[in-house]
């Protein structure tokens, strides 16, 4: 409880390339959505991923993206360092720019 | 695939289960109001409200908290955990406030009843925060980043850059070397007529004397309309990047990404500020709890153990 009293320094957002490097550094382990409070339906690591880069967002990554507060309870686990909570925000740029990319499961 | 109600709404049970314990406790109190007139916190009934709220008091705190620690997690779990705290903390300031009957003369149980209350609506702004928030943060983001997802400042000032670079090569285009040299032969001429009483040519004076303080016919007509080439503060050749075109609009862009990059600073501050000030009141909630209870057992104990 005590750690919450000391937050990380925040970060601002991470642009295309640098989230694209980030995501291929990834190791897939799932320490990130494991904990994440803000994710309420299994979605696997490699959807996400996949889904962050480039193509179609699926209804529950899109779920997942709204649903997301960066809160920053994803970077700590994460055993290489990566930064998921700027992945989400590149994903929540990505549906702002172009909110028709959504079409599966609907 | 078809997206069940749990799927799509994870808090309806935990809603459900809200209303649902919150309207049997009124029930238990209009029973009770009927057949007691005994109205008092620390009666059979308060007392009975004062541990149910301290349970679910316990649940909402320890159930999160170690929830978040365990190593033994799904995916969703945490959420789930989540929704279950802000249940039982609203379940307990309810069972407390039912506790007081209305009574707030004892100053410890106020404050803490002030105090949970205080949490619970702490708890609540805060999830609005993390509703409406993220969204702003995404508009800052999103100015701040191109079309292709680079950054907008890099980018700007890569064509500030270039647009220098561009004109400063103009500029250099007209000192060339014709000009230079047309200035060198003004000088020759103007040196020529100097001979040494031996008949040789002297060479051009270094010394600031020689040069004649009198006024040149360009001089004297500086003031007539056509020498006049400043531009009057009217003039739009007076303003500084009249002579670089697009440079005030690149400057403008530069300035609207900064302020979006402050924006986003800021909003990123207030979802984790307000996250440990609400770890900060649960801290003094569950002291001023305590207080009360360390005071209820002084009256207490005598009673039941006389």
């Amino acid at each position: 409880m005590f750690k919450m009293l000391k937050p990380n320094p925040v970060i601002l957002h991470k642009t295309k390339p640098q989230v694209e490097l980030e995501i291929q550094a990834c190791i897939g382990c799932n320490e990130c959505l494991l904990a994440c409070p803000a994710l309420a339906e299994p979605i696997t690591i490699d959807v996400l991923n996949r889904e962050t880069i480039a193509g179609p967002i699926s209804a529950s990554v899109e779920r997942f993206t709204h649903a997301c507060y960066q809160c920053g309870a994803c970077v700590s686990p994460c055993p290489v360092g990566l930064h998921r909570d700027a992945m989400m925000m590149w994903l929540k740029v990505r549906l702002l720019k172009d909110p028709k990319e959504v079409h599966m499961e609907r | 695939m078809k997206v069940t109600s749990k799927k799509r709404y994870p808090w309806l049970i935990t809603v459900l289960t809200t209303l649902g314990i919150i309207i049997l406790a009124l029930v238990t109190l209009l029973i009770y109001t009927r057949i007691s007139n005994d109205r008092s916190p620390d009666g059979t009934v308060g007392l009975a409200y004062a541990i149910a709220g301290l349970f679910f008091m316990g649940l909402a705190t320890a159930g999160y908290t170690l929830s978040r620690r365990s190593r033994k997690r799904t995916v969703g779990a945490l959420n789930a955990a989540l929704n279950w705290h802000i249940c039982f903390g609203i379940i307990a300031l309810f069972m407390l406030f039912l506790h007081s009957f209305g009574n707030f003369e004892l100053v410890s149980g106020t404050y803490a009843l002030f105090g949970l209350v205080a949490l619970v609506i702490s708890g609540v702004i805060g999830r609005i925060l993390d509703h409406f928030v993220p969204r702003l943060i995404a508009h800052e983001v999103n100015i701040a980043l191109t079309e292709q997802g680079d950054d907008r400042i890099e980018s700007v000032t890569r064509t500030l850059q270039d647009i220098t670079t561009y004109h400063k090569e103009q500029v250099h285009s007209f000192k060339s070397q014709p000009d230079l040299l047309v200035a060198e032969k003004d000088m020759q001429a103007a040196t020529a007529h100097l001979v040494s009483r031996d008949g040789t040519a002297l060479p051009t004076s270094w010394d600031l004397a020689y040069i004649s303080l009198a006024e040149t016919p360009q001089e004297i007509e500086r003031d007539a309309e056509h020498y006049r080439l400043v531009p009057d503060r009217k003039s739009s050749l007076s303003d500084p990047s009249a002579l670089i075109p697009g440079l005030q609009e690149h400057m403008a862009e530069l300035h609207t990404v900064q302020q979006a990059l402050q924006r986003e600073r800021l909003y990123r501050a207030i979802i984790r500020y307000w996250r440990v000030f609400h770890v900060c009141l649960s801290l003094l909630t569950i002291g001023l709890t305590l207080w009360h209870l360390e005071f209820a057992a002084t009256i207490m104990f005598p009673i039941y153990f006389h």
